[in-house]
């Protein structure tokens, strides 16, 4: 009864689409006008990215979600491809993140503990596919705004406005010069900032010395923790898991068993993105401890956790409550 | 999204989504496709707007009324300002109309209204975690193009975990 209704409805519509409202000529314009969006958005994300990566730069950047600001050092080298990386954040107990080739660790001083992520960090920009290309325009309004300043540099603003409720907007000012990010700020469907983030100082290009990439503690003090988190990326496989209810526009790139630390068995994880965020989907096996379940989020990233039967799903990702919680109450055995 | 407005006026969407599709329809095409779907509706039902011919007949039928000229009398006076109170906030209630009916609409389907208030229950009910678990968080920044986008961003997050990044 209900997609009698709806057939109806949309071919009634159809019909004044193309017989009233648009000439095919228009059709045609708008198709092209789409299509070279799509590219200069691409190219744009493309450029701050490998700038993020190749350049030397070292700055202070303040962080913003909500009433709280953060301020924290960041250090990046970039040696022939290889990039090292210091993050040291100056209010609140300390904590120290460096990255180095294929290897995180996270330094906790006042618990006296590190934790060390073997991950490569794959960051290293996954170009993205056609489609998730041609999401950046069809799901997104975007725009390129020149002639902006942050923090003393000349920048371009690029606006990615959604088109639908079920994702944030997303404004990115880079450096005009070099393309490297100074500010990004995340809002909600309502206008309001999620979440921000500039740097107040930047030197680019800066002369980087590896001592100043290099941890403050650069061998763990013995009384400290070590957490170790087992090597072995992800595997690529079929989970068994499926999302029924994706919304338009993210594709799954990525499905696979990861082991996490503190968990006997591997947890399903499967990665979906609309080509500017990404949501992830994760699903492990419900211990008797009982798992926090429900909605929490920071700044932009919202967390939802709900229990299937005998299974945790909990799922991630920088996109609205409403969004995240339609993926996670679409999880299914498949 | 139009099949979920055209779920959402048969009252066929379920509380998960229906955050999302009010939210959606504050888009202007959503809310052209909204309006659409009605007329299409009630021009179906026949129950549509007026029928052809009407501003002529209404034209004649004015032109035949007989024009008072005679001032009102002083006790009128309340009534007309109550009157003219309520011309305007006819006008106001046409210019929101089509946002009120959404919202009306919403509320009178006794399914939606039900499943949204068990949801509201639910979600009450269960404990909220607290902060967001660093495994997760590190595991799904490596996949996230945003996170490239931002270099570094992403660890300025789990930086910020104050709390939720202990194990």
């Amino acid at each position: 009864m209900a997609s009698t209704r709806l057939r109806r409805r949309l071919f009634v519509q159809r019909i004044f689409v193309q017989r009233v409202a648009l000439a095919p000529v228009a059709w045609a314009l708008l198709t092209f006008a789409s299509s070279a969006r799509a590219d200069d958005a691409a190219q744009w994300v493309a450029r701050v990215a490998h700038a993020a990566r190749q350049l030397n730069y070292v700055g202070t950047i303040v962080y913003q979600q909500g009433a709280r600001v953060e301020t924290s050092r960041l250090t990046h080298l970039s040696d022939n491809g290889r990039e090292y990386e210091k993050l040291v954040n100056l209010d609140g107990p300390a904590r120290e993140v460096v990255r180095t080739l294929g290897e995180v660790r996270i330094y906790y001083p006042d618990a006296k503990m590190v934790r060390i992520e073997p991950r490569t960090f794959r960051n290293a920009f996954p170009s993205l596919s056609a489609e998730q290309q041609k999401s950046l325009t069809q799901f997104y309004d975007f725009h390129l705004v020149t002639g902006e300043r942050v923090g003393g540099h000349a920048a371009d603003v690029a606006i990615f406005e959604p088109k639908d409720g079920l994702r944030y907007g997303h404004r990115f000012w880079a450096d005009t010069a070099t393309g490297l990010l100074l500010k990004a700020r995340v809002m909600n469907e309502r206008g309001e900032v999620v979440e921000q983030f500039a740097f107040t100082d930047l030197t680019v290009n800066a002369k980087i010395e590896p001592a100043m990439v290099e941890p403050t503690f650069a061998a763990v003090p013995p009384d400290w923790t070590v957490k170790e988190a087992s090597a072995g990326d992800v595997a690529p496989n079929e989970t068994g898991w499926a999302v029924t209810r994706v919304p338009p526009g993210f594709v799954k790139i990525m499905e696979g068993f990861r082991k996490l630390r503190g968990r006997r068995d591997p947890v399903a994880h499967l990665v979906f993105s609309d080509g500017l965020v990404a949501i992830s989907v994760f699903v492990e096996p419900y211990t008797t401890a009982p798992a926090p379940t429900g909605m929490t989020h920071q700044g932009g990233l919202n967390v939802y956790s709900i229990r299937q039967d005998d299974h945790l799903v909990t799922v991630l990702g920088e996109a609205p409550g409403a969004t995240v919680r339609l993926i996670g109450n679409s999880v299914s055995h498949r | 999204m139009n099949e979920n407005i055209s779920r959402l006026m048969d009252g066929e969407i379920d509380a998960t989504e229906l955050d999302a599709v009010c939210v959606a329809l504050k888009r202007h095409d959503a809310m052209v496709t909204w309006t659409c779907y009605h007329v299409i509706g009630d021009a179906m039902r026949g129950s549509g707007g007026p029928r052809e011919g009407f501003a002529a007949r209404f034209a004649s039928r004015f032109a035949e009324e007989p024009t008072v000229l005679a001032p009102a009398p002083l006790r009128g006076r309340p009534l007309a300002i109550a009157t003219w109170g309520w011309a305007i906030a006819a006008t106001l209630a046409a210019v929101t109309v089509v946002g009120w009916t959404a919202s009306s609409l919403v509320g009178e389907t006794p399914a939606a209204v039900a499943k949204a208030g068990e949801a509201t229950a639910v979600s009450a009910a269960r404990v909220r975690p607290s902060t967001i678990p660093a495994d997760y968080l590190l595991a799904h920044q490596e996949y996230s193009p945003g996170a490239s986008i931002r270099g570094v961003g992403p660890y300025v997050r789990a930086v910020a975990t104050q709390d939720g990044d202990r194990p």
